[in-house]
């Protein structure tokens, strides 16, 4: 019974066991499905690139002419700024009391001119007191021309006194200039992007990283496209352009051509890690997009396919495939 | 030749060697012998003599060198191979000195051989075989395997096996040679009684003397030829 | 008749098991060792199989198998998005960090960094978490099979349980903090080291400063273009190796057929198999056949044809070749059954099954042929030689 019935049972089960194994064991991986969908571009060749949305004035990274420790920050970031309008202030006391050195000194130089002019008036009335007399013998030329030179040097005076309120009026002027300087001011209609000081803080005059405030005009948004080098010479001023938002590939802007930088750059890296070596080059292209048509934030990275032609050249295409197995 | 038409085995001249050469070993010097229908034959000498190579020749499983023998007119060694097959499994049955059971087999399956070689289905081949068995005395033990049979039981269910087709020449090598006294009188007997029928032939090789009175004629062979042949058995010796 | 070989085969039960327990073996061998050999392939390139979104996998031409990554600049991301026929390209970072567990303790570990934006890339299954829970800061998802295993840390107290990675616990990459937000189960790869998914900028805060950072990049085909025109496309125009998943999992696969021994010690381990299994169960089948050449003969006296006895000896082999092929499938599975939750790599494909049961034919033949040779060479004369 053994042999006879129980082998050959044992082997169809040992065969269908391995049956349900081979099925059970081998069920497809499962595939990850992407949380959000790529964005895939809507043209049949094109030149994809990273684009990085800026304001249509670019970015305008606003520093102080002078260093000084922040007083008052007078925006917050969003907020809408006029051009002339003030965003922040230095310390000025050191200014103030020059200030007031000066206006001192002017009041003086004032005061030097009336000094200066009483005297004039008292040598004229000298002169002309030796003047009006007729008989020579009473007055001695030689009292008569010291009466002529005190004058003359009296007049001098009168004018250098005049001269030092000018002097000390301009030395006030600048004075107030420099005030003026400590008070850092909007130069075009924009909004402010990016507040990066804070009263109390030092701020150093100069290109500073971060920038003190980055001020933008938001009317148009802007898209700074970068085109890697080798595909530079497919690109078309007049091809049609697609933004992708990076994270949900529904929203998407039409892209209007702005202008092309005509000087291929290092491309900057935006790990923004200093220490990164570059050997790519390249292109920036601008375009703009209306931002009532895409929710989309200066600064934000985006995905840009632009329209253009097959990129393999004849003879690349020709080229037999890469060969797939190990080479030796 | 209508006598011809009585002969179940009919020999001339046969010659049979083995091998080639120096090595080459005669068996049959030129054997003339017919084997009438009906008739029970046996084959004496001593061994070495060419007996077994005669019915060898004589059932169609050998090939004579020269000479020509035929069986029941066929002349079987010019037959094709396939119809010599068709030939022996119909027409020829076979007893054996070791018996030659399937071991694994039980008595009525052994006994069904001839049938299924012959195309028979299997039920019907056993039912036939269960009577078979029955005629030789084993209608009892139709399920019990070669191992479990004495001697004679086997010997008589190999005697089931060779009837059972109802073959017209039965050829028997030994068939009391490994039994006692008794059981191989009583194996001859029922050989006797049932085998032989109107239209069987049998050939039977023996050196058994005490089965001789069995016999309806006796071929006395040497040396590869056939010295006399009696019908009694007290005139050989 | 075939009833009456059957009889014959299964009478002698020694011969009968005999045969039975070589073919079994050699089926067994046949089917386990390649299992084995299979499973650690597939699991040289599990990284590959178990990324299933992408169709194209783009590197540097000199990339000679999956771990060995040579690293791209990130503008050439940009050049294949711009490929026509690509409907999207994301890049990957993958490459070995070295994890400070908060017992102080280090495990190297693969990182790989998903793109930011769309985390294409991710783990086929999670166990624990959402995929999307990357987006939270620091976060980091580990494989399951790792956190339980290298990234655990000593029981607390001896003898206890080893404390387990959990949603929450923070690492140390490098210096950098990452926070655990969920765990994946991965197929583990050849050397089972931990897998920690996070972004790509994440990625590349974590990993050394390198002049390069990214590993692969992964593209999908437009559904109207053909894979091979666009890898060859690829290749033709941004001097990249495009290969697609299956031509990356073959690079993969050749590399470990060129550059290890696991192929040939397996090849010699399933040969060994295949000559013992063909020795015991031949030789015992033809040692069978011999025994019953009296009862072949009787049976070609009595006017069996060779035909039917080849027939016969042919329904043996394939009985016996059938049963030990299934005993030897059978045994097989059950070890990999058994060993299904260890990290033993044990992969049963169907072409596993193919190849075993054509081993298994080509020893039952061989044993069948020359047992045949042997009967039909067989003079029925012989039945009465005794």
């Amino acid at each position: 019974m053994f042999t006879r019935y129980l082998l050959p049972l044992l082997a169809l089960a040992g065969f269908l066991f391995g049956v349900y194994m081979v099925v059970t064991g081998n069920k497809p991986i499962p595939v990850a499905e992407a949380v959000a969908q790529p964005a895939q571009a809507p043209f049949a060749s094109f030149i994809a690139g990273s684009g990085l949305v800026e304001a249509r004035s670019e970015n305008i990274a606003i520093g102080t002419p002078l260093p000084g420790v922040v007083t008052r920050v007078a925006v917050r970031a969003g907020e809408r700024v006029k051009a002339g309008q003030i965003l922040f202030e230095l310390d000025d006391r050191e200014a103030r009391a020059e200030e007031g050195v000066r206006r001192a000194a002017t009041a003086r130089a004032r005061a030097g001119v009336e000094e200066a002019a009483a005297s004039l008036k008292e040598a004229a009335i000298l002169l002309q007191l030796a003047e009006n007399v007729d008989d020579r013998r009473a007055i001695s030329v030689e009292e008569l021309e010291r009466r002529r030179n005190a004058h003359a040097i009296a007049r001098s005076r009168l004018d250098s006194a005049k001269a030092q309120v000018g002097q000390a009026e301009a030395e006030l002027t600048a004075v107030r200039t420099t005030l003026d300087r400590l008070r850092v001011r909007a130069l075009i209609d924009g909004e402010v992007l990016k507040v990066n000081i804070h009263p109390g803080e030092f701020a150093m005059a100069g290109i500073t990283n971060p920038p003190l405030l980055v001020l933008g005009n938001l009317t148009e948004l802007r898209i700074r496209v970068d085109i890697d080098e080798n595909d530079a010479w497919r690109f078309r001023k007049e091809a049609k352009a697609v933004a992708y938002l990076r994270g949900n590939r529904d929203l998407k802007a039409e892209l209007s051509f702005a202008y092309v930088e005509p000087y291929v750059i290092p491309k900057r890296s935006l790990t923004g890690d200093s220490t990164e070596r570059v050997d790519t080059r390249v292109l920036q292209v601008l375009y703009r997009f209306d931002p009532s048509q895409l929710a989309a934030y200066v600064g934000q990275q985006m995905d840009v396919f632009i329209e253009a032609p097959d990129m393999i050249p004849q003879t690349a295409a020709d080229r037999p495939p890469p060969d797939t197995r190990v080479l030796p | 030749m209508a006598a011809d038409q009585d002969l179940a085995v009919s020999c001339r001249g046969l010659l049979k060697t083995y091998g080639t050469g120096e090595a080459m070993v005669t068996a049959l010097q030129g054997v003339d012998l017919d084997v009438r229908q009906g008739e029970l034959m046996m084959l004496v000498g001593p061994s070495g003599c060419g007996k077994t190579t005669l019915i060898s020749v004589m059932a169609g499983i050998l090939d004579q060198s020269e000479g020509d023998c035929r069986v029941f007119g066929q002349d079987l060694m010019h037959l094709r191979n396939h119809a010599k097959l068709a030939f022996r499994a119909r027409n020829i049955g076979f007893v054996f000195q070791a018996y030659n059971l399937l071991p694994t087999l039980t008595a009525a399956e052994n006994v069904t051989v001839p049938l299924l070689i012959n195309g028979v289905g299997r039920k019907e081949a056993l039912k036939k075989a269960e009577q078979v068995l029955e005629q030789v005395g084993l209608g009892t033990r139709t399920r019990s395997l070669p191992s479990q049979l004495s001697g004679g039981q086997q010997q008589r269910v190999a005697i089931a096996r060779a009837i059972i087709h109802e073959p017209r020449l039965i050829v028997c090598d030994e068939p009391t040679s490994a039994l006692d006294h008794e059981t191989g009188h009583k194996v001859m007997e029922l050989l006797k009684g049932i085998a032989m029928g109107r239209d069987r032939t049998l050939v039977i090789v023996t050196h058994d003397a005490r089965i001789f009175e069995f016999a309806d004629r006796i071929a006395e062979m040497d040396d590869g030829r056939v010295t006399r042949v009696v019908t009694n058995s007290s005139q050989l010796h | 008749m075939y009833r009456i070989a059957l009889k014959m085969l299964m009478g002698d039960r020694g011969k009968y098991l005999g045969i039975i327990m070589g073919l079994t073996f050699a089926s067994l061998i046949m089917t386990q060792q390649p299992a084995i050999f299979v499973g650690l392939i597939m699991r040289s390139y599990s990284f590959i199989t178990d990324l299933g979104l992408p169709d194209i996998w783009v590197m540097d031409p000199e990339v000679q198998w999956v771990d060995d990554i040579k690293p791209l600049q990130d503008t050439e991301l940009y050049r294949v998005r711009g490929v026509a026929g690509v409907a999207w390209a994301m890049p990957l970072y993958k490459g070995l960090l070295k994890a400070r567990l908060p017992n102080g303790m280090f495990q190297t570990c693969i990182v790989v960094g998903l793109d930011d934006a769309t985390l294409v890339g991710g783990p086929p299954r999670m166990v624990e978490g959402r995929l999307a829970d990357l987006r939270r800061a620091d976060a980091v998802i580990i494989d399951i099979d790792g956190a339980r295993e290298k990234l655990s840390q000593p029981p607390a107290v001896p003898g206890g349980k080893r404390v387990e990675l959990k949603v929450g616990d923070t690492l140390e990459l490098n210096d950098h903090r990452a926070v655990v937000v969920g765990f994946s189960k991965n197929t583990r790869t050849i050397l089972s080291q931990p897998v920690l998914y996070t972004t790509y900028s994440r990625a590349k805060q974590f990993a050394p400063r390198e002049r390069k950072m990214l590993s692969f990049i992964l593209a999908k085909a437009a559904s109207d273009e053909s894979l091979a025109a666009v890898t060859r496309r690829i290749g033709a125009t941004t001097g990249l190796a495009a290969y697609s998943r299956e031509e990356f999992m073959g690079v993969t696969f050749r590399y470990f057929l060129k550059n290890t021994g696991i192929p040939i010690n397996f090849g010699v381990s399933v040969m060994l198999g295949f000559i013992v299994g063909a020795a015991i169960a031949g030789q015992t089948f033809y040692s069978f056949t011999r025994e019953n050449l009296r009862q072949f003969g009787v049976l070609k006296a009595m006017g069996t044809s060779n035909w039917m006895l080849l027939r016969m000896i042919l329904l043996q082999a394939t009985l016996v070749g059938m049963i030990g092929y299934g005993l030897g499938v059978g045994l097989t599975s059950l070890f990999g059954w058994a060993m299904r939750n260890t990290i033993l790599a044990f992969k049963f494909p169907w072409y596993l099954l193919l190849f075993s049961g054509i081993g298994v034919t080509l020893i039952c033949a061989f044993a069948a042929l020359i047992s045949i040779r042997r009967v039909i060479r067989l003079e029925p004369a012989v039945v009465f030689k005794s």
